[in-house]
């Protein structure tokens, strides 16, 4: 009976976790090799020999990337190109989707479809009218032509997630708040938004990550004083050579305020949408 | 407290599909009138009219004599409970039930009297402070109440509210709200799918079907005197049995005559069913009036096989076969009766009811 036991969980260990190990490591093996690269010496850096644990250790590339690259300007347009494109994405779908889900209008279907076509474009295709139309109204150059590039992609998007989680949503909880004395108005902003909550943060990440790793549209859209993280970074790949350190030390630097994110928000995300407010 | 009324009351959706037909029905103050009827006869819809959630194609619907047509909801002075309980998930129970008055800007120590004022009649003092989520079926249902009780509004609405609990719970509940209702001397308007709650709670049912009102009446009267086959076969737990008969008239005595039976037309229903003779017609007899007869009796019995026995044990409900049709009677447990007994059945001829077989209305005095 032992003997089966331990053949059991022999058994479990490699058909369940050592394929978890392994995928596990793929996935984090870029990350860990990311920050060892950065808190390595240039010597050791540069050496022929590789060393998959540093011999030395050094914060002089983030020094460096602070000091002389002047990393916290293009995270400050990082941050408020992500930030503003989230909130006005935010306000709009919010909106939008709740006409949609709430509502019975003409063409109601087409422009869903058409919300949809919209993300199947490889966005290079409207980079260059893009591109004009950002000259012509004189946005070129400026934040703003980054936040209306990036809103073009993430409203269509968001009505669709957001329309999703309001339809799951009974429309009896706002007619309740109706009846009870609320307009519309206040029936949407007391009640549903509340309830929202959680697809709000979730829509809110996923807007926030677009437009903080995007990279095309704004090497197109930004010049030199107020280019964003991934342009800045990609600055660092010359042709002469790479940075590796400053580079390495920009990629972690970049994805702290991520993982800062998701770890305030994930209790949000997982949380029971309705939970409660009807028979469940 | 407040009358409403309903004046040809149409409700027709985009789709052009008809939901509700010319609906007049006159709800008295501190009434407690019941809309029932099968899914989609309109009862909800008619409902929803009322509270002002769904728009009135055609008619008038007035509260207290005043035209509340383009009324919005919150200025109808009504409140509703849903099927769904539909509590607002983010707040406490106590949010919950202050939500309308907070709205209406009510004072906040009349807020509190209120609310805790509910909270006692309902018997849910304890839970004030907890969210929706963390409360069982039954307790959602009276927050719910609650929400609705203490608006002290003019009219209240339920849109089928005991359908999620558990049998057990619906027949307290149905009891509490019953003793509510009696409480607050309001008026109140009542949507069900269940004849049982029909019958237990209103003091006038509105009997609905495919949008149209089939018969208003009380309960005692929808059962003893209802209008058509359908009234008389949704109202009433077994429902009613039909057969399908011709009227015989033989030595002066009129006869309802089926493949296996006669029996003797007798009371009320003889001149009723006099033009009737030689025609095709319904017989309708409710399953308590069937009576197990130890002997045939020719022109009063009929034979039957007994197919399925139903032990409840105040009574045994038998389905039974004449050979044409399916039966269901209602008897006494004095008598042991197993599957495949052939026996006599007496109906009870001066309870019968007779309906035409072509607009299938029952013929009434």
């Amino acid at each position: 009976m032992k003997h089966r036991a331990v053949k059991g969980r022999l058994l479990r260990l490699a058909g369940f976790f050592l394929p978890l190990a392994v995928l596990l490591v793929f996935l984090l093996f870029p990350f860990y090799w990311t920050f060892v690269t950065s808190v390595k010496p240039a010597a050791e850096l540069y050496q022929a020999r590789v060393t998959y644990w540093p011999a030395g250790f050094t914060w002089d590339s983030y020094r460096n990337l602070f000091g002389e690259f002047r990393f916290l300007k293009p995270m400050l347009s990082s941050l408020t190109v992500a930030l503003s494109t989230t909130i006005v994405t935010l306000v709009v779908a919010v909106l939008a989707a709740y006409a949609f889900s709430r509502f019975e209008f003409k063409g109601k279907r087409i422009f869903m479809v058409l919300f949809l076509t919209n993300n199947m474009f490889p966005t290079v295709l409207l980079l260059i009218p893009l591109f004009t139309i950002m000259r012509r109204m004189g946005l070129l150059y400026t934040p703003s032509s980054l936040i209306l590039a990036y809103t073009t992609f993430t409203i269509p998007f968001s009505i669709w997630l957001l329309s999703g989680y309001l339809n799951d949503l009974p429309s009896s909880l706002e007619e309740a708040a109706m009846v009870d004395g609320a307009n519309r108005r206040q029936a949407f902003v007391k009640v549903i938004l509340p309830v929202l909550v959680p697809g709000l943060v979730a829509t809110g990440v996923y807007i926030f990550m677009q437009a903080w790793n995007e990279y095309t549209f704004a090497v197109m859209f930004t010049n030199e004083r107020n280019r964003t993280i991934p342009v800045a970074l990609k600055n660092l790949i010359g042709q002469l050579g790479v940075q590796w350190d400053l580079l390495t030390a920009g990629g972690i630097i970049t994805i702290i305020p991520v993982c800062v994110m998701f770890f305030f928000a994930q209790k949000r995300l997982v949380e029971g949408l309705t939970a409660g407010a009807v028979k469940g | 407290m407040a009358t409403v009324e309903l004046k040809g009351i149409s409700k027709v959706y985009d789709g052009g599909v008809k939901a509700v037909n010319d609906a007049n029905i006159i709800i008295q103050d501190r009434e407690f009138v019941v809309l029932v009827g099968p899914s989609g006869c309109g009862k909800t819809t008619t409902l929803r009219m009322i509270a002002g959630l769904e728009d009135i194609t055609e008619g008038e619907l007035t509260i207290d004599g005043k035209l509340v047509n383009d009324v919005p909801p919150k200025d109808r002075d009504i409140a509703m409970v849903f099927q769904n309980y539909a509590l607002y998930p983010h707040m406490t129970v106590y949010d919950n039930m202050a939500f309308g008055l907070k709205i209406r800007k009510f004072p906040k120590a009349e807020i509190d009297n209120r609310v805790r004022e509910a909270a006692k009649i309902l018997d849910i003092g304890m839970l004030l402070e907890r969210k929706p989520k963390a409360l069982s079926g039954g307790q959602r249902q009276r927050v719910a109440v609650g929400r609705a009780i203490v608006r002290q509004p003019k009219v209240f609405l339920f849109d089928e509210p005991l359908s999620n609990l558990d049998a057990k719970l619906r027949v307290q509940m149905r009891a509490e709200i019953s003793a509510l209702h009696n409480r607050l001397q309001a008026t109140m308007i009542y949507v069900t799918h269940d004849q049982v709650e029909a019958m237990t709670m209103g003091d006038k049912i509105v009997v609905m079907k495919d949008g149209f009102i089939q018969q208003i009446g009380d309960p005692l009267g929808l059962y003893n005197f209802p209008i058509n086959r359908f009234v008389a076969g949704f109202i009433g737990s077994p429902p009613m049995n039909f057969m399908d008969v011709q009227i015989a008239e033989e030595g002066g005595t009129l006869f309802a005559v089926e493949k296996n039976f006669r029996v003797a037309v007798t009371g009320r229903n003889i001149p009723l069913v006099k033009p009737y003779i030689g025609k095709n017609i319904i017989f309708g007899i409710r399953p308590e009036d069937l009576t197990f007869s130890d002997r045939e009796a020719p022109g009063k019995s009929m034979k039957i096989t007994v197919e399925v026995v139903e032990p409840l044990g105040a009574e045994i409900h038998l389905y039974m076969n004449t050979g044409a049709h399916q039966l269901v009677a209602r008897v006494p447990t004095d008598h042991v009766y197993k599957v495949g007994d052939v026996a006599s059945f007496i109906p009870n001829m001066d309870k019968a009811i007779f309906f035409d077989a072509e607009t299938e209305k029952a013929l009434l005095p």
